[in-house]
């Protein structure tokens, strides 16, 4: 009786103790996590400027958003764009460059390295290297690629001051950080069994094969991590644009993420840059449980054996 | 590619094919790396470069004659050490903040039981997916109210209180975990509290992963530009990354200048990640794997 009654006496103290260490962290999660995503789901239904109190206008925030803002549906245009080609892009190249580092080569450890580089730099920085790699009158790319111009007889590309370009030109600057999810990649590709291999080249498997029905499958759960994050990352596109472009030419490179910023930053209507972020939850939301829907085919090693 | 196809039934051996195809991985690796490091040294060169030597492109490839003082120039044109020195009030407190809230969380994590202590890190792990702005306009909103904006405390608090620390909490949570019952147990029998074990045994064990978690904190913190551009209204608390900033709106057609001031700020995370290079490929590889 005594020994059960200091037993729950110990578990409470032990409870007591958990909630005192994680206190801090877990202060921060329902202060400044939690409690602020029902308060902008509050402010996306008023009027609020941050001078004067907020007035409830119910949904009027979004009705404006949605039937009479030009500029809404431009940005959300920009964006979807920038998601559709920068995120498998991305992959393919990452998994590309994985691809190329796995094969048991001398220098691996270098080549990683190297390709790794680009993603401890600043984002500002990386940014501004690449505006002068990309300024169309004597940057280094248009100079390297001057006797393809003159060869095809063309005018030399305005990459982000051309509105036809810009997007695209933030996109090929986001593959130089490539070798971020290479790093993931690759260490996926490095816990495949060596079994496997041995036994398929028993029965005469060449690299390709070895690559589409080994590699590949296999590495289906690290791909699909980062297919997740670089979904929800890609349509919050904001810095290298504001850096880059400040949005232009002609808001070609005006994303979501830089409107709503422009909302809250300089109009100060913090209604409806909350409305505007809830939008952005929901989508990101309705994509991400799309893309889960592909978990099905997704390999777990050891699912199946 | 068709060359060494049409060549194979010549070569006996297996192992002389070998040596032709990793000769051509090294050949494509090489050219690979060339794309990703390239950049930084043309980086390098056009911060040498004198303002007629610019317009030349890439004929004039290398600078005749090295421009050093185009550093000094970049410094001077912006209040760099003022800008150097809140960078680091704000890299310091946050990684103070981020090692105090992250080992103590993965503590309670690792070695305590607690009611709802899973569910709780399963809420963490979901608003980490969330959009920032759904998190960051209301946060806004209250630091004006209790009088934070324009101070550096929305930058500096929350790091105290586990802010973007989830995954440095999970990678001491595994690290903890790692360390023996016996250790902890038997202290417990000679009578030391759980804050004794804490800071005696947990964290002088613990320094290959703080070590991680400190150098991703400072990278991540030394490079943050959206945080500062939000928070920091004030010029007097501009970090480095918002000065490079104001250097590009200022004096943006100078990209020799320009150039020399983005190498200064990309020294520190470039020296860092060339010395401990091996923390950071587990760590990143961690966060794969934690998917």
């Amino acid at each position: 009786m005594s020994k059960a009654t200091t037993v729950t006496k110990l578990k409470k103290q032990e409870n007591l103790i958990g909630y005192l260490f994680a206190s801090p962290w877990l202060f921060g999660l329902i202060v400044l996590g939690i409690f602020p995503i029902f308060m902008s789901l509050f402010f996306s239904f008023t009027n609020y400027n941050m001078i004067s109190a907020p007035t409830i206008v119910g949904f009027k925030n979004y009705e404006i958003l949605f039937t009479n803002d030009d500029l809404f549906w431009k940005s959300l245009g920009n964006t979807i764009y920038h998601v559709v080609i920068a995120v498998p892009l991305g992959i393919v190249v990452g998994v590309g460059l994985a691809l190329l580092l796995n094969n048991k080569i001398r220098g691996m450890g270098v080549y990683r390295t190297l390709f790794y580089l680009p993603n401890v730099v600043s984002v500002v920085a990386m940014t501004l290297l690449w505006l002068w790699l990309f300024q169309p009158n004597f940057g280094l790319i248009n100079e390297l690629f001057k006797p393809l111009y003159d060869l095809f007889d063309m005018e030399p590309l305005g990459w982000y001051l051309d509105q036809k370009l810009s997007k695209l030109t933030l996109i090929l600057m986001g593959l130089w950080t490539a070798g971020g999810s290479m790093v993931i990649y690759l260490a996926a590709m490095q816990d495949i069994p060596v079994t496997l291999y041995e036994s398929a080249e028993i029965d005469g498997a060449g690299w390709l094969k070895k690559t589409i029905y080994i590699t590949l499958p296999l590495m289906t759960p690290s791909i699909f991590f980062n297919f997740i994050m670089g979904l929800i990352g890609s349509f919050q596109v904001f810095t290298i644009a504001y850096i880059m472009t400040s949005g232009g030419p002609s808001r070609s490179t005006y994303y979501y993420a830089y409107y709503l910023f422009d909302k809250m930053m300089i109009d100060k209507a913090m209604g409806m840059a909350s409305a505007m972020a809830w939008i952005l939850l929901v989508m990101v939301l309705i994509v991400t449980i799309f893309a889960l829907r592909l978990n099905k085919y997704v390999f777990y090693l050891g699912d199946e054996s | 590619m068709t060359e060494t196809v049409l060549k194979r039934p010549k070569y006996r051996s297996r192992k002389r094919r070998r040596i032709i195809v990793h000769s051509v991985l090294h050949i494509v690796l090489v050219l690979c790396s060339f794309v990703f490091v390239f950049p930084f040294l043309w980086m390098l060169f056009t911060a040498l470069k004198t303002p007629a030597e610019l317009l030349k492109g890439i004929s004039v490839f290398f600078p005749a004659e090295p421009q050093w003082q185009n550093f000094v120039s970049a410094v001077q044109k912006i209040p760099f050490f003022m800008y150097l020195k809140n960078s680091l009030i704000i890299v310091l407190s946050v990684m103070t903040g981020t090692i105090f809230s992250a080992t103590t969380a993965a503590y309670a994590f690792a070695k305590l039981k607690w009611k709802g202590r899973d569910k709780w890190f399963i809420v963490m792990l979901a608003t980490m997916m969330l959009p920032i702005q759904v998190i960051l306009i209301p946060t806004f909103v209250m630091y004006s109210w209790i009088g934070w904006l324009g101070t550096r405390l929305p930058m500096i608090v929350p790091a105290f209180f586990g802010g973007g620390a989830a995954f440095y909490i999970f990678l001491l949570r595994q690290f903890f975990k790692g360390i023996p019952k016996e250790m902890t147990e038997s202290a417990i029998i000679d009578g030391a509290n759980h804050w004794q074990i804490f800071t005696k045994i947990m964290l002088p064990l613990s320094k290959p992963a703080i070590m991680t978690v400190a150098l991703f904190t400072f990278m991540g913190a030394w490079n943050d530009y959206f945080g500062p551009l939000i928070f920091l209204s004030n010029p007097d608390h501009w970090t480095l990354a918002l000065g490079l900033r104001s250097f590009q709106t200022q004096y943006g057609g100078q990209y020799n200048l320009m150039m020399a001031a983005s190498i200064l700020i990309m020294l520190p995370t470039l020296i860092l990640f060339f010395l401990a290079q091996k923390t950071f490929i587990e760590g990143i590889k961690f966060t794969g794997i934690k998917g």
